[in-house]
């Protein structure tokens, strides 16, 4: 089983190395749980039955000063363990933003690319970023781009409404899109991009109230019906729980709660993710 | 009179787990250098605790199973929103409910340099929202 979305922003080892490590995690990511030795991450991962998980930087230092997390540190994670999966993420309006990502992928190791607009701060439909979709589509990777609401401080709420990525997924129709947070509170227009365009992807991580079953158990059969990712979307939806934001392990819970078959859960929890990243074809 | 403080770090493997940590305790009070007095042990924590109690591995089993009974993780918590403070959700009321219930600390008398305590009586960390690397606090005071 893949987690497609986690954060490697409270890891110790990393608060003693990087300088500015903690203040990202305080002031940017805007988080405030304790920093917890590594072994704590593959501990959280093996209670939830994760064998892998994507790290997600996010390459914001020209609007935050610092980047939260950058694709050295998570070059360096992936090579400690092969349950790391890492994504590279680029300043879409620097110069060189297609190189450092070529770069990334092709001398670093990773295996996609992660984007926020919101923290990033640009505009999702500037042509710099279309240089950088067309960079990924060469590369065949696949691009995870935060969608709906962020906890991060400063951060509007419109650059996450998933429907300004339309553009950009019909140009790049072989480009793998993936909208994280399943583009909360606009599940709907995810949910609609999804089904018209078979080169859009759903992660899971959306927790916004409540517990995770109970949240779930809203969008997920309320919101939208279950019937929509059980017939509809089973081939286009990734399990992604958002940790540290939220323990892997509640997010696996409130996942299988929605009573979806275990066919469907297998392609979320799996099959898909491993098709996204080029494991499976 | 002497007064010694360590901090002990404990990594739990678990979602819930009872740790024994009774020789370490025994340990510390051991090279405290005192002879007459007594130790203090308390949690950090606020989701985890610290119990005393037989040490079998079915009691362990029964407080944690019948912790989860009167504390079920799935309940109608108020603890159960976004935390700004924290910058993430908070829903593991369950967890703090167990703490307060099980309680966070211990104290035995210490005499010719050693804990004084019955001989079914194990100290406990118990973790109830891990897995986490906590943090206990020993206290030795005396002669």
């Amino acid at each position: 089983m893949i987690d497609f979305h986690t954060h490697p922003v409270l890891i110790r080892e990393f608060a003693e190395k990087y300088p500015n490590y903690v203040r990202v995690a305080r002031e940017v990511f805007n988080i405030g749980n304790n920093f917890q030795p590594l072994e704590t991450f593959f501990l959280q991962m093996d209670v939830a039955g994760i064998e892998k998980v994507v790290l997600l930087p996010i390459a914001c230092e020209r609007a935050r000063q610092d980047p939260v997390s950058n694709n050295e540190q998570v070059a360096e994670l992936c090579g400690m363990s092969d349950r790391f999966i890492g994504f590279a993420s680029v300043d879409p309006m620097a110069p060189n933003a297609p190189k450092e990502l070529e770069f990334a992928i092709t001398e670093l190791g990773m295996k996609g690319l992660k984007l926020d607009a919101a923290l990033q701060d640009f505009d999702l439909n500037h042509p710099a970023v279309f240089d950088l979709y067309e960079a990924a589509s060469s590369l065949g990777i696949p691009v995870l781009i935060h969608t709906g609401m962020s906890w991060a401080q400063g951060t509007p709420l419109e650059q996450g409404q998933p429907l300004l990525l339309e553009q950009a997924i019909r140009k790049f129709s072989k480009l793998h899109f993936v909208l994280a947070h399943w583009g909360w509170p606009w599940v709907w227009d995810a949910s609609a991009l999804a089904l018209k365009y078979p080169n859009v992807f759903l992660d899971t991580a959306c927790l916004y109230y409540d517990g995770p079953i109970e949240f779930f158990q809203f969008v997920f059969s309320k919101q939208i019906p279950t019937t929509l990712i059980e017939r509809s979307l089973r081939n286009q939806v990734v399990f992604g729980s958002n940790y540290p934001r939220v323990e892997i392990k509640n997010m696996v819970k409130a996942l299988r709660s929605l009573g979806l078959t275990e066919g469907c859960l297998a392609k979320i929890l799996s099959t898909n993710a491993e098709r996204l990243l080029g494991i499976r074809q | 009179m002497i007064i010694k403080l360590e901090r002990v770090k404990v990594q739990s493997r678990k979602s819930e787990e009872a740790i024994n940590i009774t020789p370490n305790v025994d340990d510390i009070v051991g090279k405290s250098g005192v002879k007459n007095g007594l130790v203090n042990v308390m949690t950090c924590h606020t989701s985890a605790g610290l119990l005393v109690t037989e040490g079998i591995p079915c009691l362990e089993e029964d407080i944690l199973t019948h912790f989860s009974r009167l504390f079920p993780e799935e309940e109608d918590y108020h603890h159960r929103r976004y935390l700004d403070f924290d910058g993430r959700m908070g829903f593991n009321a369950d967890s703090h409910l167990k703490s307060i219930l099980g309680g966070i600390q211990c104290m035995f008398p210490i005499e010719n340099g050693k804990i004084v305590r019955g001989s079914r009586q194990t100290i406990y960390f118990m973790e109830y929202d891990g897995p986490l690397e906590r943090v206990y606090l020993v206290q030795v005071l005396g002669e």
